[in-house]
């Protein structure tokens, strides 16, 4: 089952003069899960927005299910989810409402509407941020009465509730404690118990900087300075690689 | 003696200067023939008229002023949102659509925001005739514009990264849109809502002195019949409306999360929309045309207006504009600095308030008693008018200000005088610069109002010329018009930004 559902073919990205991105080749296969480590400030969130279509790449080619980005529908643009390093909510919506914005996708404007006037039903909100251990005093209050941690898992939630084949991962685990992270990674990575939960996303590509956890990835990409260093299976990785990066 | 610093608060008090040729022209121009009027005119004041034949026609003008300034607040709230969303950059981008539309769309509320009402009204009364709809017309053409601006102004405040997020959902389009700007779109309306309906109510009467109705038509007869207790009956009565909207505004409050009333309140927006579009139909089905087509078989006339008097009148204009715009900065901060005490605080609030309730052509009317018309007495009143304006906001910022420097220095021993300048004012010179640059904006418009009136610039010319319809040099004057008021714009932008 080796079918590529992402390509990435020569990319590059600039901004100003500083090249970001140097000549990034890439591809994702359905069902993989990718750890993606890198120093900060190396590239990882630069090639995760160009990953989702957010930013356009000065050069290169972005292929999603074998075609251009330009050339899909929004349907199959739904596909992919994002779990923001800035988390990138709506500081005036509750914490329920945000979570529901993951569905608006699958709904129509009718939806969002409701949502705003907080008469549309909130069950399927609750159920993911039950999930993601949110307790539901916090369900309606607004995103800029929290605490870090709890924007990290409304961002989460938001994420995980659109049903989306494709997760990326921007550092997720930031401000979260350790019991928490090994939960919020088993939801993410399809590690858990599947009656729970109806659809995780099968392939995600996770930033982050915590080497005790590589063993739930298949795979690990080095970035440095906008450049892949390695792209190996988890098993092959050995002390050298990460020297090369860190 | 110290050098004299351009700072903030220098640049405060430095436009007082216009006091200098002001005070020439009107100290040559003065005659104390209206004495006697002015005298009854400040007596009737704690002796307004009140038996029941009046109360009735108040109410009556009340009413009607009401339903005025009401439904052209409604309707000019609710399309100033819509036309802000369409000429704001996120709807732009969530569309697709080039920035091309967005420069064009803006291009054409600046237009017809930079044309007061009051001319808006003059030129609909002159086609259509008098009646109740061109008021609320005459206030909605510019208030679209203007309420259209402060809404995009607000959504440009949206964050790019909120934006792009939902973006990445991939929502349909109309659902990303509702969702980014419902919070900007909802604070606006609660933050700037209560201060257009009072604007609205103001509108109303000013355009009722000009005849279109309302408690403004009273209030311009009282005057012209020297009724001065009839005219206080009104002004005070006007002075009771605008409270009272206030404080009811108040207690409405929008909360999102009460169901009926969020239900209540679409339905209001569905209904004025609804109701805009039948009413603006039956307008254009139904309107008698006459005088327009016997108009626009002049409208090839020859113009006797020449070029040089042309010229001259957008001279006094612009001059107008600059003089009052003196006078509404400088003069509040030079009063509560001198007058820095308890009891005078008082008398200036109450002063800065009557400047407020009167409306501009009755303040010109009344100094006309020791004046004879000219530029400076135009400038005058609208600086003292706009200075009342000027001066509620000072005064609100000063209170709410951190007092603790002030209190060191005075305890210091320096001069009241000079710890209020350094310690209050000097904290508070930058915003308040800011907010008489947007404010000159609106000072630039309202020279419409005093040209009519005071016989200066081109308010003057275009009540001359629509009276004898050349529509040709109507044309001209609204040109000349939205150019200053535009030109003024773009300068004072940059005022702005250089300012925050
Ligand atoms: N908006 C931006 N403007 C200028 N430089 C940026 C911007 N965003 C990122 N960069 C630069 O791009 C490089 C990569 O940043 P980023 O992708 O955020 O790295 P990482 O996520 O690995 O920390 C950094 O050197 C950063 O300074
Ligand atoms: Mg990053």
């Amino acid at each position: 089952m080796n079918n590529t559902v992402l390509e990435l073919k020569n990319i590059s990205f600039k901004y100003k003069n500083d090249l970001i991105l140097n000549k990034i080749n890439l591809k994702i296969n359905s069902g993989e899960k990718i750890a993606l480590l890198g120093k900060s400030g190396s590239g990882k969130t630069t090639l995760i927005s160009v990953l989702n279509g957010t930013i356009k790449p000065t050069q290169g080619e972005v292929k999603l299910f074998n075609k251009n980005f330009e050339e899909l529908d929004r349907k199959q643009k739904s596909k992919i989810t994002t779990i923001w390093q800035d988390l990138r909510l709506i500081e005036d919506l509750s914490a329920e409402q945000n979570v529901n914005c993951g569905l608006l996708a699958e709904n129509n404007f009718y939806f969002a509407f409701k949502n705003l006037l907080n008469i549309s039903s909130f069950k399927k909100a609750h159920k993911y941020m039950k999930l993601c251990r949110l307790h539901n005093s916090i369900y309606n209050k607004k995103i800029r009465e929290l605490s870090g941690g709890q924007k990290q898992r409304v961002a989460i939630a938001r994420s995980l509730i659109q049903g989306s084949n494709i997760l990326f991962a921007d550092e997720p685990f930031n401000n979260l404690d350790p019991k928490l992270i090994t939960t919020i990674k088993n939801l993410m990575l399809d590690r858990f118990d599947k009656n729970n939960i109806k659809k995780s996303p099968k392939t995600a590509l996770v930033a982050l900087h915590r080497l005790d956890f590589l063993n739930d990835f298949d795979k690990v990409i080095g970035i440095r300075d906008g450049k892949i260093f390695f792209n190996i299976k988890k098993n092959n990785l050995k002390k050298i690689h990460l020297d090369k990066i860190y | 003696m110290n050098k004299l610093k351009l700072n903030y608060t220098s640049l405060s008090f430095l436009p007082i200067l216009v006091c200098i040729p002001l005070g020439y022209q009107l100290i040559n121009n003065i005659h104390f023939g209206g004495f006697k009027l002015f005298q009854e005119f400040l007596i009737s004041a704690f002796n307004p008229k009140i038996d029941n034949e009046i109360i009735i026609t108040v109410i009556k003008r009340l009413n009607e002023t009401i339903l005025i300034g009401f439904f052209s607040w409604l309707v000019s709230i609710i399309f100033g949102a819509i036309f802000g969303i369409i000429s704001s950059n996120i709807f732009y981008k969530i569309f697709n659509i080039p920035n091309f539309f967005y420069r064009i769309i803006r291009f054409f509320l600046t237009i017809i925001r930079s044309i007061h009402e009051v001319v808006w009204g003059i030129l609909l009364m002159q086609i259509y005739g008098i009646n109740f709809s061109i008021g609320i017309i005459a206030i909605c053409i510019p208030y679209i514009a203007v309420n259209s601006k402060v809404f995009a102004e607000q959504l440009e405040n949206i964050d790019y990264r909120s934006f792009e997020s939902i973006n990445q959902i991939n929502a349909p389009k109309f659902s990303s849109l509702l969702t980014l700007i419902w919070n900007p779109i909802i604070n606006t309306f609660k933050n700037f809502g209560l201060y257009r309906l009072e604007c609205s109510i103001r509108s109303t009467v000013i355009l009722g002195l000009f005849g279109i109705g309302g408690i403004g038509t009273s209030i311009y007869l009282s005057f012209q019949t020297l009724n001065f207790r009839d005219l206080w009956t009104y002004l005070w009565s006007l002075a009771i409306l605008i409270i009272l909207s206030g404080l009811i505004f108040k207690k409405i409050k929008f909360n999102t999360t009460n169901k009926i009333l969020s239900i209540f309140f679409i339905a209001v927006f569905f209904l004025t929309i609804l109701f805009s579009f039948s009413y603006f139909l039956y307008f254009i089905f139904n309107s008698n045309f006459e005088n327009f087509n016997s108009v626009s078989s002049q409208f090839n006339s020859s113009s006797d207006l020449g070029l040089f008097n042309f010229l001259k009148l957008i001279l006094e204009t612009i001059i107008l504009s600059l003089l009052s715009t003196g006078i509404a900065i400088s003069l509040p901060p030079l009063v509560i600095g001198i007058f820095n005490n308890n009891t005078s605080k008082i008398f200036i609030k109450i002063f800065a308030f009557l400047l407020r309730l009167i409306p501009t052509p009755v303040i010109l009317l009344t100094l006309l008693f020791f004046n004879n018309p000219s530029v400076s007495l135009a400038a005058l009143t609208l600086g003292l008018h706009n200075a009342g304006i000027t001066s509620k906001l000072l005064f609100t910022n000063l209170e709410s200000q951190d007092k603790r420097n002030y209190i060191a220095m005075k305890s210091l021993g320096i001069s009241k005088k000079t710890s209020w300048l350094l310690g209050l004012f000097s904290q508070q010179a930058k915003s308040y610069l800011a907010y008489c640059a947007y404010r000159s904006d609106i000072i630039v418009r309202e020279t419409a109002i005093v040209g009519v009136i005071g016989s200066v610039g081109l308010g003057w010319q275009l009540q001359e010329s629509l009276s004898s319809f050349a529509w040709q040099e109507v044309t001209i004057v609204l040109i000349a018009y939205s150019s200053i008021a535009i030109v003024g714009e773009l300068i004072n932008g940059k005022i702005k930004n250089s300012l925050t």
